[in-house]
Order: structure tokens, then C-alpha cells, then sequence
């Protein structure tokens, strides 16, 4: 009998605390700004910023920026919440869901932004953009692409980063390298001679398997084209088309010949930065953010490093450009938009505070009023060799949706294990496709 | 009336923590139950319900089939390799060998490292190149057998439970010890003087005895594998490409990384119902210890 109460009793506190609990959980929640519309909006004297510019990727010269943008807006504090690159991923997430988020936060312009306005989880800002005058202080072929989703502004740049064959200057002089491919045979020819010379020719750490992608992207984007890829990136076209094929026979046939560091799969992109620097191989093809890493390590660029772009392979397909597009963005559930806003402004249009963060990240400045002298000569060519192209692209796991970039990415570490198998992955990849973009 | 004044403040101290318990555990379990209906994608505010579309996605899925393979490998291997290194370590220490403490100690320090923390030195060990792990084999002039340990999909799953029960030996060897010391030397002379030797009171006397401590290592190494994510999360985040997904962790991949929520709370449901099963053989078969012993 007693005992028959007790659990009366505890199913009873249960239910009660699972009532309360419901009635806490954000289904919907209200807007921010609640009844006070109409209102004259209230003075804002805080913006809360959430990013992954932790440590080594930024961390201290972000605090230097928002540091002066509250010295230009008295009043305004700014609380500044870094996270690790990995965790931010699902930290965002929680909190948005929640109904809970950081006024603004850093995102990955493309298909990630995509999905979070797909949620409708963010406010757009078209006029802040206007009232800023954004369309003369960003590069329009920039601006297409990264800050417009779903027909409206979404996304300020604050950095971008160009992706080509970094190299070490010196083990090229010494295997008597003196010019740099443009074709895909002076390509062969390259790795050919430096292999001569007992060199590999290229390092990859795709431990982490992002750092692979970049070879996929190149080899696509320089024979089938821009156009098919965003055909595929969009689920409407097959990784088992002739196209794709002929990327991965390419891209075995450099494997098998042994160009590659054994064991791609056991580092991480670090790695694969150091082999260059130490001339155990000769070039790594990786985003901007390498020359950052190698500046902290005391290497001085054009002397112990330099990059050539990806070479053409079949002439007439227009030139593109690769990368991603770090920035930021505004929550729909911001308890301080109007401070965020001017924020958001300051980000882009101070053009100090855009060149400092350029040089703290080794990116590039997405804000065309920025000096490009302040950049080194490997950054400024960098910065030329996005000019030059017809258009500027996102990498493979920014580019597709991602469950997608999941599958992807699988693949291609998949491949670095044992390319001789790359039709089996194919036809998964395309398994994984047709589920991801029939929903 | 004293007694009722007692039961009244029992149960007001009771449902304090059984408040807080509800909502920080109960109830999300049942948002996940929820959420396993819908296709939600972890973000939204809008989802719509699928009924038990999930849970047929769960079954045909070969990525689920390949997680709960490691899963099964995982707690295999967990079972018997450290419960037995554990069981030899407390035989041994048990003998009074000489600064026996000072061995205890070392052993059991594992446990006191998180598994993020020893996710980072075993990738060290594990290491292609310099990693200690290749070295030795390297000097004792076995190259052949070196190999990239986590990038190598035959080897990184049973690299990275290599690791882990590294870490749960210690805790087998504490928990046998401790069953040990509760073993009246009596019987284990009482035994020697019916003439058995070593191995025969080991067989009849002491692990019969050990029992209940044997319950206790072998469950926890049970739970302990079913919810097995922040080592491998560490050392190789499932890969490469699967190839050391843990139920936990493909639940993590699709949930956060592919953004099927309501698929991923799918895999915590059925996750949740397996660690119901052990459970509950676990409590009957601690039940049938007491009532040996009562």
C-alpha cells in the first residue's frame, strides 16, 4: 500500500515537471522586440557576438576590432564569445533552435547560410546594406554569390580566402624548376621532374577529409566547368556522369603514379603544410589560410613559400576561382538588433579594422577600399588571381547542402585510401545524393 | 503522527531532485521519442511528422548496420580484454609484491584522465611517423607491421578500443581488488589445506566469490561501450569513411553534421531501448547475486 503511494506520487511530480518543462520549451518563440514596435526602438547598450575565431584563427585581432568599435560607439559593449571551430558548428545550432542566439555570429557564406534562411532563423538586412552603400564597397561578383539567399541580403563578408598550389620556392630552384605549369601536362611534367629529383611533388592532410576536396573541386571546375558543378552541387546532375568520372581517373592516375605523401588519410592540413616547408614535398594545394599558418611559424613569404594557380585543363571553360567566404550574420531572435546592425556596418566598412583582420588571418579583404599594399606579395598576387577570374566559387563542402558534403567528403577520403575503387564510390555518392535532394 | 510528520519531510526532500531529474532527464528522453516522429532538422520551427518512417530508415540504413557492428565489436573486445588484464593485475597486486601501492597507483591513473585526454596521447602513440607505437615496432625490426593505425579503415576501429581499454583496465583491476579484500582469507587456506593449489582455489574459490564484483566490471563495461563517442570522437570522429562509428556517434554525424534531427533522435530511441535490455539483464542478474548471498 505504501509503497503504491509513493509511486503515485512520483509519477505525479513527474508529469507536473514534465508540463513545466513543455511550457518552457521554445516551440515558437515570440519576436524579440515583443510589443515595443511601434514604439521609438529602446537604446541598445550591448551586442552579444558569437564566433569561431578561436585561438590562432583570429581570436586576438577580433578583440581588437570590437575593442574600437566600442570606442567609436560609446555606450555600446560588445561580449565577445569565441568557440572552436568544431564545436561552434553545433553550439549555433542549440542555441538558434532554442530560440536562444547571440545577436550576431560568424558564418560560412553558401549552402550552410542557406539552410539557416531555409530555417528562417535569420533577419535579413538589405537595409543595412543600402543605407551603407555595401554594393560600392563589395565586390559585386563577391557579393552575388556569398550575401544573397532566397532573393534577400543575409550575410556581411568580413573575410575570404583564395585556394591554389602553395609551394616551397626552394625545392623547386632545386630541382631546377624554374617556370610554372598553366596546362595540365606541364602539370604531369612538373611533378614528373621534382619526383626525378626525389621530392613528392604534392602533400595532402586529409585527416579531417575537407582538405581534399579542394583537388575535386579544381579538377571539375577546370574540365567540366563552373556551370555542370553548380549542376551537381544542386542535385541536378549524377557523380556517376562521364564528367565526374573523368575527375577521379585524373585524379588516381596522379596517385598511382605516386606523386601523393603515403598515407594522406593520417594527417591533418598542418601536416601537410610542414612537409612543404621542410621539402619533403614539394606543393600542397590549399587555401590562404596556409600562408597565415606559415607567417606564425617564421617563414617569410615569396622566399620560403609561393603559390601558382591550379592550371587550366581543357582551354575555353571559363577560369574560376576557389574559396570560402568566412561573415557574419544576423539572428532573427537578436535581443539587440539596432546595436547589432551598426556592428554588422562597422565590420565591413572600417576599413583599419578590415586590413588588420585580413593580415591576422592570411584572407583577403572582401572591402575594395582596403590598400591591397598592406598585403605581402604572395597575398596581393593571391588577391590579382581572384580579379583574373570569371567567377569566384565556393569549395566543395560550402558549395552543396550538408548531408551532401557529408557524403562527399566520405568519398573523397574514401579515395585517398584506395583510388582504385572510385566507381563503387561514385555510385554511393549518388545513393546518398538522390536521398539527400529527394527530400 | 510522527511518523507522518517524518514521511511528509522525505517526500519533500525526495521530489526536489526528482523535479530537477525530470526535466534535465525525462523529459528530454521524451522529446526525443517525439522528435524521432518528425523530420525536423534541428533547426526549424516547422517540421511535419513522418510516423515511423525513421525507424524503417533505421533498419535499412547500412550505416546503422556498420555502427552497430562496432558497437558489438567494441563491447566484445570490452568485455574480456580488459576485464581479464584487470582480474590479472588485482591476483597479482593481491600477493603483497612489493610497492604494490605505487602499482595500483599507475594503473588506476588512467581513470582519472578525461577521454579526450587520452584520445590525444593515444593519437600520439598511434602516429605514422614518429608516433611510439611504429618506433618500437620499427626497432624490434618489425616494419612490416607499421602502419598508419587511425587512417587505415581495417585498423582504426581496433586501434581506438585499444586505447579506451587502456583506461578501463584500471577501473576493472580497482572494483576486482576491492572484491578481493571482501574475500575471508579463511576460505581461499581453508581451500589450501584441502590440498588445493593456486589455480584450483582460483577456479572454485575466489572467482565464484569474485561474483558479484564480476557483474559490476562486466556492466559497466557494457554501458560504457554502448555510449562510447568522446574517444572516438577524439582519435577519428568515426572515420575514416565509417569505419569506427560507434552507435553514438553515427547518431552524432547524423544529427549535427547532416542535420536529420528527427532521424537522429530515431537512433537514440532504438540506442536507448538496447541500453534498457542491458540494463535490465543487469539488474536481474544483481538480484539473483543477493539472493545467492542472503
Amino acid at each position: 500500500m505504501k509503497t503504491h503511494r509513493l509511486v503515485t506520487f512520483v509519477a505525479m511530480v513527474i508529469l507536473l515537471s514534465l508540463a513545466l518543462s513543455a511550457c518552457t520549451a521554445p516551440v515558437a518563440p515570440a519576436p524579440a522586440d515583443g510589443g515595443q514596435q511601434a514604439s521609438e526602438p529602446a537604446e541598445e547598450l550591448s551586442v552579444t557576438a558569437m564566433h569561431y575565431f578561436s585561438g590562432t584563427l583570429g581570436r586576438g585581432a577580433l578583440a581588437d576590432i570590437f575593442k574600437s568599435f566600442q570606442e567609436a560607439n560609446p555606450g555600446i559593449t560588445v561580449f565577445d564569445n569565441p568557440i572552436g571551430h568544431e564545436d561552434f558548428k553545433t553550439t549555433i545550432l542549440v542555441m538558434l533552435a532554442g530560440g536562444d542566439p547571440p545577436d550576431i555570429f560568424s558564418y560560412w557564406a553558401g549552402a550552410r547560410v542557406q539552410f539557416i534562411v531555409d530555417s528562417d532563423r535569420l533577419a535579413p538586412i538589405d537595409d543595412l546594406w543600402d543605407e551603407n552603400n555595401l554594393d560600392e564597397v563589395v565586390p559585386a561578383s563577391l557579393a552575388a554569390g556569398a550575401t544573397v539567399y532566397n532573393d534577400q541580403r543575409y550575410l556581411i563578408p568580413f573575410g575570404y580566402h583564395y585556394v591554389g598550389m602553395f609551394y616551397n620556392p626552394k625545392v623547386m630552384a632545386d630541382a631546377g624548376v624554374t617556370e610554372f605549369p598553366t596546362t595540365w601536362d606541364e602539370l604531369i611534367t612538373l611533378a614528373d621532374t621534382l619526383q626525378a629529383a626525389g621530392v613528392k611533388p604534392f602533400a595532402l592532410g586529409s585527416m579531417n577529409r575537407w582538405p581534399a576536396q579542394f583537388w575535386f573541386d579544381y579538377l571539375l571546375l577546370r574540365t567540366a566547368g563552373p556551370e555542370y558543378r553548380s549542376k551537381l552541387m544542386a542535385g541536378e546532375a549524377s557523380y556517376t556522369d562521364p564528367e565526374v568520372q573523368r575527375v577521379m581517373e585524373m585524379w588516381k592516375e596522379l596517385v598511382d603514379k605516386g606523386y601523393f605523401v603515403d598515407d594522406a588519410n593520417a594527417y591533418d592540413w598542418t601536416d601537410a603544410a610542414d612537409q612543404v616547408a621542410n621539402g619533403e614535398a614539394a606543393m600542397t594545394l590549399m587555401g590562404t589560410w596556409i600562408t597565415g599558418y606559415w607567417n606564425t611559424n617564421e617563414l617569410t613569404p615569396g622566399e620560403d613559400y609561393d603559390f601558382f594557380i591550379f592550371p587550366t585543363i581543357e582551354e575555353g571553360v571559363p577560369m574560376a576561382a576557389l574559396g570560402p567566404v568566412d561573415g557574419w550574420v544576423l539572428a532573427k531572435d537578436a535581443k539587440h538588433p539596432n546595436a547589432a546592425r551598426k556592428l554588422l556596418a562597422y565590420l565591413i566598412t572600417d576599413t583599419q579594422s578590415q586590413g588588420d583582420w585580413a593580415i591576422a588571418q592570411g584572407a583577403l579583404s572582401p572591402n575594395v577600399n582596403v590598400d591591397p599594399s598592406i598585403y605581402n606579395d604572395v597575398m596581393q598576387n593571391a588577391l590579382a588571381a581572384v580579379d583574373s577570374a570569371d567567377t569566384f566559387t565556393f569549395n566543395y563542402d560550402l558549395a552543396t547542402t550538408p548531408p551532401m558534403a557529408e557524403g562527399g567528403l566520405d568519398m573523397f577520403a574514401q579515395f585517398m585510401n584506395d583510388p582504385s575503387g572510385y566507381m563503387d564510390y561514385l555510385e554511393q555518392t549518388q545513393a546518398v545524393a538522390e536521398d539527400v535532394f529527394a527530400q | 503522527m510522527i511518523k507522518r510528520q517524518r514521511r511528509l519531510w522525505t517526500i519533500g526532500f525526495i521530489s526536489i531532485p526528482l523535479v530537477v531529474y525530470t526535466i534535465i532527464v525525462v523529459a528530454p528522453l521524451f522529446y526525443s521519442f517525439f522528435y524521432s516522429l518528425t523530420d525536423w532538422n534541428g533547426l526549424s520551427s516547422d517540421f511535419n511528422f513522418v510516423g515511423f518512417k525513421n525507424f524503417a530508415k533505421v533498419f535499412s540504413d547500412p550505416l546503422f548496420a556498420n555502427a552497430i557492428k562496432n558497437t558489438v565489436i567494441w563491447t566484445v573486445v570490452a568485455i574480456t580484454a580488459p576485464t581479464l588484464a584487470g582480474l590479472t593485475l588485482a591476483l597479482i597486486l593481491r600477493e603483497g609484491i612489493r610497492g604494490a601501492n605505487i602499482y595500483k597507483s599507475l594503473f588506476y591513473l588512467p581513470i582519472a584522465l578525461s577521454l579526450a585526454v587520452i584520445g590525444q596521447i593515444w593519437i600520439w602513440i598511434y602516429q605514422p611517423r614518429w608516433g611510439l607505437l611504429n618506433v618500437a615496432l620499427e626497432a624490434i625490426g618489425l616494419e612490416s607491421a607499421t602502419r598508419a593505425w587511425l587512417a587505415d579503415p581495417q585498423t582504426a576501429l581496433i586501434s581506438v578500443i585499444a586505447a579506451w581499454s587502456w583506461q578501463q583496465v584500471g577501473l576493472s583491476m580497482v572494483i576486482f581488488l576491492a572484491g578481493l579484500t571482501s574475500i575471508s582469507p579463511e576460505l581461499t587456506e581453508a581451500a589450501q589445506i584441502d590440498g588445493a593449489n593456486y589455480w584450483q582455489s582460483l577456479r572454485y574459490v575466489i572467482i565464484p566469490l569474485l561474483r558479484p564484483a564480476s557483474i559490476v566490471v562486466v556492466a559497466l563495461a557494457v554501458i560504457n561501450s554502448l555510449k562510447s563517442f568522446d574517444i572516438v570522437f577524439t582519435m577519428t570522429k568515426g572515420g575514416p569513411f565509417h569505419s569506427s562509428d560507434t552507435l553514438a556517434m553515427f547518431m552524432y554525424n547524423e544529427s549535427f553534421k547532416k542535420y536529420y534531427m528527427g532521424y537522429g533522435s530515431a537512433i537514440a530511441v532504438v540506442l536507448f531501448l538496447i541500453a534498457l535490455v542491458v540494463i535490465a539483464l543487469y539488474f536481474r542478474q544483481v538480484k539473483a547475486v543477493e539472493q545467492l548471498y542472503d
